[in-house]
């Protein structure tokens, strides 16, 4: 006799079986063969490749722009998702689906038309340039191609979340005589902080990988305004697959280590909770 | 006083929530705001916690004004019906959040808190999360939570909405005891009678943001003096009768009146279903007879059997018509029941052992016109079924073919009963004088399609019948969510007038205020009465105007511009100057 609950999804050893297939030949067996063919490379080549001063430049850009881009993502995403879930006006869920439309559309599509906007004679590049400020073809238009890109995942993890802030809470503790910047800090903030760094983690690892709208408006000027996947690109038009492949491998150590910390920061707030309750 | 609610209105787009509430609550009261779903009692009492503005009137507790003070200086405690605990927090931060707030130092916080947990029988949950608890654990919580700042006022929100029976029981019984042992002013809303009665030193009712009575639980059961209240506040059979010079008639049987005996006329009267009574025949009643009947349904519910009886004139005595076949509740102790068995199909006389008689002025509609077929239209026109039902009771139709016809004279067959409706039309003026004239006290002019009235203007010629008019315009109002004006008007302009004018407009609202708990605005204008009404009538869509009118002299004549060509719903009130001695000189205020 079988005490296997019934389900409506077929068995656990069929869905096993097609989770551990399914990763495998869609992220770890690429994954895998990108780190063969880097580890393929005499020890020192690979080094010189990885710690080249262009290399070095385009990871800090890479990695900087992207850790800012999130930044900005989850605290305007945060403003963004509580206008979304706390107002109803007019024009709402127009508002809801333009978040949506950076998914949507081809990245280059985005590149291209932010160059338009930001270039010196761009509609907004016009009124920054007298003021010394040049957003196309620096660091500043990186950031700002990236914010667009990424946005979305910020919002869309923060909004749910919100959600379940029900507005019974504030009430509470305004009646208890918190100020609402008390209330924010003390009741708001911690309920959604899970969903706010997941918002970064999303947003930081969509940025990281970001290619296409980004060569439009950096100018791609080495060391100055080259992001890592431009560099494994020039790699590769040079037909140079070993140097691309070590590039790539060291992208992904380092957006692995970003990304396994956050979880572990996580994960170690989630635990504080439990222990709060024994 | 703790709590003292001034006219406090609250519009939620347009519509009136919270409806000119004036209400005082004693120091350390439990006090119950009851009333269905949409009432406006939970707006009411975000508005006393200062969660929501008002849009007018004043709030003050303990005697401070804080209509404009926010919530969190209020010094409230409010308790949801979800806890709206902090689901991150301990037990222990969400009981110390208000004192964390207050920085009160550690050690003080915690021993308040092992107070608090005492009180609430909770003592030695401080570690757990509110998600361990279970719902009537975690109410608890939240209740210990909104005293620990000892506010003056304690809110709670429908608090048991989301727990089951049992449970619900024994929170109770808790909520009570720490109310009586701090002492502390509570208010609590719910939509639950039974609750109300178990809480309550006093009720108060509400129904479309109106606070209908407040009184404590006995005496709203027992005397209470609208429809809405007999009826929600447990189960009640609304019966038309008649009061006549030996007491009330209901039926066969004519009861003593409570009280004094004025003009004979309809009146609408409560009977709960334990003060009737079944028996073989009229002679083995232990009350008065009023109509033979047939068991119609029975069901038995522990200690009490409820029987539902099909009155053989049910038609004519019953309220309402509303259920398809009017039938009598009756409720029997076991003691009856052993005395008298019954079932269903059986035939019993039915007896009255005590009935109330509520103060009400419209008592049912009578739609009456020249032919049968307009009559019937008339009976079906929307704003009189919505009235109708909400008030509870019936219409009739009449057909009364000299209806307007002055020369044939106003001799009808029947006395008039009750509201008399007439549709609205052109030669609307000479109809009803001719209703007033024939006998009828209060006359509905319906034009056809009427909206909602959001507004109902007030104005009265006549001191004999200022007062049916404020009981009949509460009466109106209590059952249509709008906002009541008493407009005043004086023949013209005069530097000498103005003062007195207003004086008049101040005792207008205080009597209504006291006597009839209708809660109105007022204007000032001055002019000719019908030409003003009808302008005042003109400036906005969806209003209505009750007119009180002692003197019929030239009635049609005076106001054909107001009546003819039926703009507006208009009820006219009529009594007889006679009977009433003036004080106040008649022109004082046209």
């Amino acid at each position: 006799m079988s005490f296997r609950k019934p389900s409506v999804l077929p068995g656990f050893g069929l869905t096993l079986g097609f989770t551990t297939f399914f990763l495998s030949a869609i992220v770890l067996l690429p994954l895998a063969a990108l780190i063969l063919a880097a580890a393929s490379m005499p020890w020192n080549e690979l080094i010189r490749v990885v710690s080249s001063p262009r290399a070095l430049g385009s990871y800090r850009l890479s990695f900087g722009a992207s850790a800012l881009a999130a930044t900005i993502n989850v605290v305007f995403g945060f403003v963004i998702a509580w206008t979304l879930t706390r107002y109803e006006f007019p024009g709402r869920k127009l508002i809801d689906a333009l978040i949506d439309m950076p998914f949507a559309l081809p990245t280059a599509v985005s590149g291209i038309a932010l160059t338009t906007v930001f270039a010196q004679h761009g509609w907004i590049g016009r009124y920054l340039d007298p003021l010394g400020i040049k957003v196309a073809y620096t660091w500043l238009g990186v950031t700002v191609a990236l914010t667009l890109i990424s946005m979305p995942f910020a919002v869309r993890s923060i909004q749910p979340a919100l959600l379940e802030v029900q507005r019974d809470l504030e009430d509470a503790a305004e009646t208890l005589g918190a100020s609402r910047l008390y209330a924010f800090r003390r009741i708001i903030l911690p309920t959604v902080l899970p969903a706010v760094l997941t918002g970064f983690t999303l947003s930081f690892a969509r940025a990281v990988g970001e290619y296409g709208s980004v060569i439009f408006i950096a100018g791609n000027l080495p060391m100055k305004t080259e992001i890592t996947p431009l560099l494994i690109v020039i790699h590769l038009e040079q037909f140079d697959y070993k140097g691309a492949a070590a590039l790539g491998m060291v992208m992904l150590l380092i957006s692995f280590a970003v990304l396994l910390t956050i979880n572990l920061l996580q994960a170690w707030g989630r635990r504080r909770h439990v222990r709060a309750a024994h | 006083m703790s709590i003292d609610l001034d006219q406090v209105t609250k519009h939620y787009g347009g519509v009136p929530v919270v409806n000119d509430v004036s209400l005082q609550i004693g120091d350390g009261e439990c006090f119950v705001l009851l009333g269905p779903s949409g009432s406006g009692k939970s707006t009411l009492l975000r508005a006393i916690a200062g969660l929501t503005t008002v849009d007018h009137g004043r709030i003050a507790l303990h005697g401070r004004d804080v209509t404009h003070v926010a919530a969190r200086k209020r010094g409230v405690g409010l308790v949801f019906q979800n806890y709206a605990l902090f689901r991150h927090m301990t037990v222990a931060d969400n009981i110390e959040f208000a004192l964390r707030v207050r920085r009160v130092p550690g050690r003080e916080r915690r021993a308040r808190r092992q107070e608090l947990l005492r009180l609430v029988a909770l003592e030695g949950m401080d570690d757990r999360l509110p998600a361990q608890l279970s719902g009537g654990q975690q109410q608890r919580v939240a209740v210990a939570r909104a005293l620990a700042h000892k506010p003056e006022v304690l809110l709670l929100d429908e608090p048991f909405g989301a727990l089951d029976a049992k449970i619900r029981e024994e929170l109770r019984r808790t909520i009570r005891e720490v109310q009586r042992e701090l002492g502390i002013t509570t208010v609590l809303v719910t939509h639950d009678q039974a609750e109300a009665f178990a809480m309550a030193d006093r009720i108060g009712i509400m129904n479309l943001g109106r606070l209908l009575e407040v009184g404590v639980p006995h005496e709203l059961y027992s005397r209470p003096a609208t429809r809405f209240v007999a009826t929600f506040l447990g189960d009640a059979n609304l019966l038309l009768a008649r009061r006549t010079a030996d007491g009330i008639q209901v039926g066969a049987a004519t009861l003593a009146s409570e009280l004094p005996s004025g003009r004979e006329h309809e009146v609408v009267v409560v009977v709960r279903p334990e003060d009737a009574e079944v028996a073989s025949t009229r002679d083995e009643l232990g009350s008065g007879f009023v109509a033979q009947g047939v068991v119609d349904e029975m069901v038995f519910s522990g200690a009490l059997e409820r029987v539902r009886v099909c009155l053989e004139n049910g038609a004519a005595l019953l309220a309402s018509d509303a259920a398809a076949t009017p039938s009598l509740q009756v409720t029997r102790t076991l003691h009856e029941q052993r005395a008298f068995a019954v079932h269903p199909g059986q035939s019993v006389a039915v007896g009255v052992r005590r009935l109330h008689v509520l103060p009400t002025p419209l008592s049912s509609f009578t739609a009456c016109a020249s032919t049968a077929g307009v009559a019937a239209a008339l009976a079906r026109e929307p704003l009189l079924t919505e009235l109708a039902a909400r008030m509870k009771t019936r219409i009739v139709s009449r057909v009364e073919p000299q209806l307007g016809a002055i020369e044939a004279g106003a001799n009808p067959e029947a006395p008039f009963v009750g509201t008399t409706v007439i549709g609205a039309g052109t030669d609307t003026a000479h109809r009803s004088e001719w209703l007033l004239r024939a006998g009828a006290s209060e006359v509905l002019v319906l034009p056809a399609q009427a909206p909602q009235p959001q507004r109902v203007l007030i104005h009265w010629l006549g001191e004999a019948v200022r007062s049916a008019t404020l009981a009949v315009s509460a009466s109106v109002l209590r059952h249509v969510p709008a906002e009541a004006v008493y407009v005043g008007i004086l023949a013209e302009e005069t530097r000498a007038g103005r003062p007195h004018g207003l004086r008049r407009l101040l005792d207008a609202r205080s009597e209504a205020q006291a006597v009839h708990g209708l809660e109105m605005r007022t204007e000032l204008r001055f002019g000719d009465v019908a030409q003003e009404l009808a302008r005042r009538l003109a400036e906005s869509p969806a209003q209505m105007l009750i007119m009180g009118v002692t003197d019929l002299d030239r009635f049609a004549e005076r106001f054909r511009s107001l009546l003819d060509g039926g703009r507006w719903p208009v009820l006219i009130v009529h009594r007889e100057a006679a009977r009433v001695p003036l004080s106040l000189p008649r022109e004082a205020l046209a």
